[in-house]
């Protein structure tokens, strides 16, 4: 995809400018505002990472001018402002995710590719943390090539987990998902369909923590 | 001595009270003496004026001179008070009473003192309308005994009052000074970090101006803390951005072709900038839970821990499972507090992470949240070794590790709980996880709800 960078420290911009192109992405750098305003008006780019902290306009200006010209460009905002204000000014301003710095470029990678991905309207519908696969039309999950089925309700708990591959879920969390309003909780539900899944798709696949729920774990 | 001069030299009120004691004596000694010896030269004047009277009344009524009656005065317990009236004869035959005494006969008239044997007497000599002269007198030692009795009900009350004024002035000049007494109170009683100005309002004139000293003092003071936690904050911010590229630079070299030297050397390189970006960011936080201005409202919500567990625990759980280390979360009900998530998430974070980093593989670490009306107890236990007790003030300190510990972390971990801790106005406790052995630590947090 076609990258606009948009950075004014050297180092940071060189290294992920190598980064991307190392990872097959075409990379135009600016070094202020308002030269990132003058190449997204003339180019079309696939994606934005904007630094905050820039010379002349600051990243807020950039941003707010883009998406007053109704420019819908994705735009992940890469900085080394942690507040939490700065964080929620820049996602109203119409930032599509946020990246702090320091970061891992795998991370930074991922991002722009969710942000992208969820831009186009296609988000990947078979879910999975790396060793599990589910696919929601199908309710069919495959751990090393072999499919099993899941009943309605160890689909609705896997998908929950899945939706966070290596967020825990509590008891309470899992039974809102796969309890409707009106559905009576039957206790140990939650075990006992955790039961039932282990048996089909191994004890490992899901993973208990003591005192605060299940997860499926994260594998990179 | 030395300490009394020390006394001397430091407490006010002890040398306020000194010197009003010896001014006190000062003044009333002087007074009490004067008024002793006026009482005493009184008594003896009236006493001469007695023995006149005396002489006056036994002329005019021609009575029989003579010593009052043995048996009416033996009765009387001092019958040495007596007063004796004799016709002062020229040979002894007047004197055939043994009580008369032996007085010259040529004793001019008047008052006078006169040694009888060795008896001072004092004695009025009077002539007689027969020619005869008359003497009337009384020992000495007594009139002294009468009047010095006199003179010393005069000073009695001196000497009772003295004390108790001196006991008054003491119990003044301390409740005087009470107001000082109860403002260092109230400056040691304070935490370190608090440096609110005193109040100026409630105070005596003469104090008002040390106290706005101070307080100006403190102001300063806070301005260089406030200055110093600023430059901590800038200077950790600044260091990201050449560690970010850093670490990319890093990154992008491991993504090319390298020799497998190469990738074992880059492999420590990264581990480093792996640990210098974490010290980073607990610099960051230990900067933010410093900064002792009150949050603002729109930042305080209700936390709920047990959300704020579970967001920890995910981040730390590939470690622990790295290390087979079991954790485990016991709480009754849904726990909250009223407080910025910020400070809870580093709070949680640290307390965790200290506890798997210094737990051996195989080990656990327990968690246990309770809430109580009015108070949120969060106890983390892990079965490392533990922290001895006299590490246990200084674990606190910024940058301390436990000697011969050999974690990598970044030493800043407990510093950052405590100062999280003392901003929600919350207690620390450490101990070993079992009372009967050194072994294990248990970190006890109480925070007000």
């Amino acid at each position: 995809m076609r990258v606009l960078l948009v950075e004014d420290d050297r180092m940071i911009g060189d290294a992920v400018q190598m980064a991307l192109r190392d990872a097959s992405h075409a990379v135009d750098w600016v070094h202020d505002g308002t030269a990132a305003l003058s190449a997204a008006a003339s180019e079309s780019y696939d994606v934005m990472l904007l630094d905050l902290g820039l010379p002349q306009q600051d990243g807020f200006a950039v941003l707010r001018q883009l998406r007053q010209h109704s420019n819908s460009l994705p735009v992940l905002i890469v900085t080394a402002r942690d507040a939490v204000e700065d964080r929620i000014g820049g996602l109203d301003l119409g930032a599509d995710d946020y990246v702090i710095k320091p970061f891992e470029m795998g991370e930074l990678l991922a991002r722009m590719r969710a942000v992208v991905r969820r831009k186009a309207g296609n988000a990947n519908p078979v879910m999975s943390n790396g060793s599990l696969f589910l696919d929601p039309s199908t309710r069919e999950v495959t751990v090393d090539g072999i499919a099993t089925r899941l009943s309605a309700r160890e689909f609705s708990l896997l998908h929950a987990l899945l939706l966070r591959p290596g967020a825990i879920l509590s008891r309470q969390e899992l039974e809102d998902r796969i309890y409707g309003w009106n559905e009576e909780v039957e206790s140990n539900a939650v075990e006992f369909l955790i039961h039932s899944i282990r048996k089909k798709l191994g004890a490992a696949s899901i993973k208990n923590v003591r005192g605060l729920g299940w997860m499926v774990s994260k594998q990179d | 001595m030395d300490g009394f001069k020390t006394r001397l030299s430091r407490s006010l009120q002890f040398r306020l009270s000194l010197w009003l004691s010896l001014v006190i004596l000062a003044m009333a000694v002087p007074a009490g003496v004067y008024s002793f010896y006026s009482a005493f030269h009184e008594a003896n004047d009236l006493q001469d004026d007695q023995l006149r009277q005396v002489a006056a009344l036994v002329l005019s009524r021609d009575l029989p001179p003579a010593t009052p009656d043995r048996r009416a005065t033996g009765k009387m317990k001092d019958d040495e008070s007596k007063v004796i009236v004799q016709i002062l004869a020229p040979a002894q035959n007047a004197g055939a009473d043994d009580t008369s005494l032996r007085l010259p006969a040529d004793l001019p008239d008047g008052i006078q003192t006169v040694k009888v044997g060795h008896v001072p007497w004092r004695l009025f000599v009077k002539p007689t309308a027969s020619g005869q002269r008359l003497a009337v007198g009384q020992q000495t030692e007594v009139r002294d005994e009468i009047a010095r009795d006199s003179g010393l009900r005069t000073v009695m009350p001196f000497m009772v009052l003295i004390p108790i004024l001196i006991a008054l002035v003491s119990i003044m000049v301390r409740g005087m000074l009470h107001p000082i007494a109860r403002l260092s109170q109230e400056v040691d009683r304070r935490d370190d970090q608090d440096i609110r100005p005193l109040d100026e309002q409630h105070v005596a004139d003469e104090i008002r101006p040390l106290i706005g000293s101070i307080n100006r003092l403190l102001r300063r003071v806070a301005d260089n803390m406030d200055a110093q936690r600023r430059f901590l904050a800038d200077a950790a911010h600044e260091l990201r951005s050449p560690l970010t590229a850093l670490s990319l630079q890093a990154e992008n070299l491991a993504a090319t072709d390298l020799s497998p030297a190469s990738k074992a050397r880059l492999l420590p390189l990264r581990q480093g900038l792996n640990r210098s970006k974490a010290l980073l960011e607990q610099l960051l936080t230990l900067a933010r839970s410093q900064n002792t201005g009150a949050p603002q409202a729109s930042q305080v919500t209700q936390v709920s821990l047990q959300a704020v567990l579970r967001r920890v625990v995910e981040d730390s759980l590939p470690l622990a499972q790295a290390n087979q280390i079991d954790i485990g979360v016991e709480a009754d009900t849904e726990v909250t507090l009223a407080a910025q998530e910020v400070d809870i998430v580093a709070l949680i974070r640290n307390l965790i992470d200290n506890a798997i980093r210094y737990t051996p593989p195989g080990g656990n670490v327990e968690v246990r949240l309770h809430a109580q009306p009015g108070l949120v107890s969060i106890e983390v236990e892990d079965s490392g070794p533990g922290i001895r007790e006299a590490e246990r003030e200084r674990v606190f300190d910024p940058f301390y590790r436990v000697p011969g510990s050999d974690q990598d972390g970044s030493g800043l971990g407990l510093s950052i709980v405590k100062s999280i801790v003392a901003r929600l106005h919350g207690k620390i406790e450490l101990r070993h996880a079992r009372s009967d052995a050194p072994y294990g630590l248990k970190i006890i947090i109480r925070l007000p709800a």
